[in-house]
């Protein structure tokens, strides 16, 4: 069980700023994810608190003692990588019993330890295999079972999955999760993917260009971004050009109340789900916009609808869709933006605080 | 703590590396220069020796004769090489095998035993001739230009052979199929799809048979009678006891190496947008031919094949033949056998001590060296790589005259002795090692020394416990295709050796020109059989991979 504090952490490479003072605080047991698009730092974040890159400033705390002067090898964290890194040369229990060897651990111990991991992995009976022998899943199966038999303080996931085909990918991340929760142990996954970070994290820590985004939890993260970035990557978000004046907020032709103080130009969002098309009565606190439908796509249990407005083009999800939803495309339509579901975004990226608006 | 870190173990490899790559490249390498660039009477500084070479008639001549030898060398082995690649991975054939153990045998087979056996067969008395000539047909000797230049094609066509067969194989079939379907032939397929993507093999091993065939030595001596060329020129300038002239001597031999440079320079320019990459799919198959057609590729591929090894079989062949002096009689005996046992075994031993030596240092520094090269990027690094390369266009002939120059006076007065033989052998080979040990490395992702480290290993630990072992049997095949050359190593040990450091190649070089055929066949035959042996035991550890040779 550990806590991990991380506090002004900054790092360049040359004159690039890949890491600009971050700062952390994690949890005794928590599933951390950082989650980002590639170069936004989150690979070099992790590689920092584990010790194969150093940072220019700042501190890393496990248990309020610094770690960042120890060499990665004396800093007791297990690592789990993208590309698995198991040693083509030794067995699989080798594989397993690599770390626990470094620590002089006595041979039964050793053994007890390689076994129970293995188990845990649901690896048992793969002892004397050769990793070669065996697929993708298995050998990250085998880094997970290696990172955790030497009991970390902290465990570091840099995309395990994402070299695995999607079923796998599902499978596995749920394993994942439950061997974490039942271990308790402190996690810091990172991953590009925002589906499997909503899926497997406690918080979620959204990245971009070297800076944290946004910290929450995944019901925060998507439904209440605090920036247009967080927004825009977790998950599918339509973005559409509005004008705040006077209290009222206008979309196209449209204007609806809206008691804020702000004014001026602001991006109103809202995700597919939350899109209404005609059939839903009219109601107070809704956004009407007069559209056509471009594209419809199905994907079994919900269907997609690309529609043009007058605001803009926008993605409007439907659940269950009925059988004659082909004959819509080329047909008007309304759409209706429910109020209470809107975010609106200020033109710096920060979002506005809708207060009484809501 | 980041300084700290940095200034441990590869450090101080870094340090050493550039020590002796200081003493035992530059240093030497300098005394040429500077030799090549001071008139031999007065001492002075001068460009004597360059204006003679652009003036006289026979260093012209040379000149031109290395760039002949060179392009015609090149031009022959990239023939038959790439045809004989083509053959083997685009047609079923029988033998597959075979024709790559033959290739390997005309690989390995000493050099100059190559010209040895054409004269013994296309000869002013050669067998073929003779036999020829008594049905009526009538050949000239096979001296002069056409002489080496065949030599060198049937040579060094096995290099071409194992690195472009190994690109063709590595082409993603689906995308020769996709030319298909767009509508181009087979043939023109060819040239616009299947031979633009293997131009960095090609050109690669255009640069490698070229650069080998200008710093030939012991061909053009052997059956290129006045066929003179930089590299024989430089050595009768420098070995002559009388009418010597080592600061000519010198100048040819920078001639050389500019001429070397200039190659391996243009390959960089050919090559400087056509790096490709693509992810294999689906690896290109072998098609099935039938009737006249199989027939022609069979025939093809056995031929190349064959007359590549033929020197080599010709050679043990001949051993076995009773001879009376220089000329061989009818009937099998073990005479010549049984005269190198009793006069001449010194050989036998100088040459496996010198390349146990040799390889020995060779693959302790080239580990390291390798390892820096692909795991600490660096300026001083990257600079070391650069000097690395000089050896590649360094004719033996040239190094061995450079250590000579050098090593000749107290404290370092090491002429006549092995270790400077062991010291020319191993600068020589270095960069082999060196590089072949980084690319195993690339191999080998770093990833999994952060697995070991994070696994509680410091990083030298994590080097000797995951790493060495994945990269040994890399480092074992290297180091036996590094023995093979270093027996086989002539020209650099022609200018070196003394009476009691001579090696097995000097010694056949020795007998030839003293027409002692049958102890050069024997001697050969040996030296055959104790790098087949290394070749066999580099195949076993590496997989039988015929890439572990080059």
């Amino acid at each position: 069980m550990a806590d991990l504090k991380i506090q002004g952490l900054a790092k360049s490479y040359k004159d690039v700023r890949v890491l600009e003072n971050i700062d952390l605080d994690i949890a005794s047991g928590e599933f951390f994810t950082l989650l980002g698009p590639s170069g936004c730092g989150k690979t070099t974040l992790l590689r920092t608190i584990a010790g194969f890159q150093h940072q220019d400033r700042g501190e890393i705390i496990v248990n309020g003692q610094r770690i960042d002067h120890k060499p990665a090898h004396k800093r007791d964290i297990g690592m789990v990588f993208q590309d698995y890194a198991i040693f083509p040369h030794l067995s699989v229990a080798d594989n397993v019993a690599f770390g626990l060897k470094a620590r002089s651990l006595p041979k039964g111990e050793i053994e007890a330890r390689v076994n129970e991991s293995l188990k845990m992995v649901r690896l048992d009976g793969y002892q004397d295999r050769l990793p070669g022998e065996m697929s993708g899943g298995q050998q990250q199966r085998i880094g997970l079972a290696r990172a955790m038999a030497i009991r970390p303080t902290l465990l570091l996931m840099d995309e395990p999955l994402s070299n695995l085909d999607a079923k796998l990918r599902i499978e596995l991340r749920e394993d994942i999760r439950d061997i974490q929760r039942r271990l308790g142990i402190t996690t810091i996954y990172v991953t590009h993917d925002q589906e499997e970070a909503l899926a497997v994290s406690d918080r979620i820590c959204v990245m971009n260009k070297g800076n944290i985004e946004q910290i929450g939890t995944p019901f925060e993260i998507y439904r209440k971004p605090l920036r247009r970035f967080a927004a825009s990557f977790v998950g599918t978000m339509n973005f559409l050009p509005g004008q705040l004046e006077g209290g009222r907020l206008r979309v196209g032709s449209q204007s609806i109340d809206y008691p804020v103080d702000a004014s001026g130009c602001v991006e109103v969002a809202i995700r597919p789900e939350n899109v209404a098309l005609a059939s839903a009565p009219l109601q107070e606190g809704m956004v009407a916009l007069k559209g056509e439908v471009l594209k419809i796509t199905f994907l079994g249990r919900e269907a997609h609808y690309t529609l043009r407005t007058e605001a803009g083009e926008i993605v409007a999800q439907v659940a269950d869709p009925a059988q004659d939803f082909i004959g819509m495309e080329g047909r008007a339509v309304e759409v209706r933006l429910p109020l209470q579901k809107l975010v609106l975004f200020h033109p710096n990226g920060d979002v506005l605080d809708a207060g009484q608006a809501r | 703590m980041r300084r700290r870190s940095r200034l441990d173990i590869w450090t101080f490899v870094l340090v050493a590396a550039w020590g002796i790559l200081i003493a035992l490249l530059i240093w030497p390498l300098s005394s040429i220069l500077r030799s090549s660039l001071l008139d031999n009477d007065t001492g002075a500084f001068s460009l004597v020796h360059y204006f003679q070479i652009a003036t006289i008639k026979a260093y012209q001549r040379a000149v031109g004769n290395t760039l002949l030898a060179g392009f015609g060398g090149m031009t022959g082995a990239l023939l038959l090489g790439v045809t004989l690649a083509f053959l083997t991975t685009r047609f079923h054939i029988y033998g597959r095998a075979l024709i790559q153990t033959l290739a390997v045998v005309a690989l390995v087979s000493p050099p100059f035993i190559g010209a040895y056996s054409w004269i013994v067969l296309f000869g002013a008395s050669g067998v073929v001739r003779k036999g020829l000539d008594a049905i009526g047909i009538s050949i000239p000797p096979l001296y002069g230009a056409a002489g080496v230049i065949l030599v060198f094609a049937f040579k060094f066509f096995p290099h071409v052979f194992l690195i472009t067969s190994g690109a063709l194989a590595s082409i993603n079939r689906s995308v020769e199929e996709a030319a298909e379907s767009l509508g181009v032939s087979p043939t023109k397929r060819l040239f616009t799809v299947t031979f633009p993507l293997i131009l960095p093999a090609i050109s690669a091993s255009a640069l490698l048979t070229f650069v080998l065939s200008i710093a030939d030595f012991g061909t053009p001596r052997i059956i290129g009678r006045d066929f003179n060329v930089l590299a024989t020129e430089a050595f009768n300038l420098y070995g002559s006891e009388v009418g010597g002239n080592p600061g000519m001597a010198s100048a040819l031999s920078i001639v050389l190496i500019v001429l070397s440079m200039i190659i391996v320079f243009g390959q960089r320019w050919v090559l400087r947008k056509n790096v490709y990459h693509s992810n294999m799919i689906k690896k290109p198959e072998r098609k099935q031919v039938r009737g006249f057609k199989a027939v022609g590729v069979h025939v093809l591929a056995y031929a190349i094949v064959l007359i590549g090894a033929l020197p080599a079989i010709i050679v043990v062949l001949f051993s076995f033949r009773r001879t009376s002096g220089p000329v061989f009689q009818p009937g099998v005996s073990l005479q010549s056998y049984e005269r190198v046992i009793s006069t001449i075994s010194d050989p036998i031993w100088n040459t496996l001590i010198f390349s146990s030596t040799a390889v020995v240092a060779i693959v302790i520094t080239g580990t390291l060296i390798g390892y820096l090269i692909s795991r600490r990027p660096g300026i001083a690094t990257g600079a070391l790589d650069a000097i690395l390369m000089v050896p590649y266009v360094v004719p033996g002939i040239v190094m061995g005259i450079a250590f000579i120059t050098r090593f000749n006076e107290p404290p370092l007065a090491l002429t006549g002795t092995g270790l400077i033989i062991v010291m020319a052998v191993f600068i020589r080979r270095l960069p082999y090692s060196a590089r072949s040990v980084a690319a195993a490395l690339k191999q080998v992702g770093p990833n999994l020394e952060d697995a070991a480290v994070s696994l509680g290993y410091s990083p030298g630990k994590a080097f000797v416990k995951v790493t060495v072992p994945l990269i040994l049997p890399g480092i074992m095949a290297g180091a036996l295709m590094s023995f093979i050359t270093a027996m086989n190593e002539l020209s650099s040990s022609l200018v070196l050796y003394v009476g009691s450091t001579i090696t097995m190649p000097v010694r056949i070089y020795l007998s030839v020109m003293d027409g002692e055929y049958g102890t050069a066949s024997a001697l050969s035959t040996i030296l055959l059989a104790m790098t087949v042996t290394a070749v066999y035991a580099a195949f076993h550890l590496s997989g039988r991979k015929e890439s572990a040779l080059l």
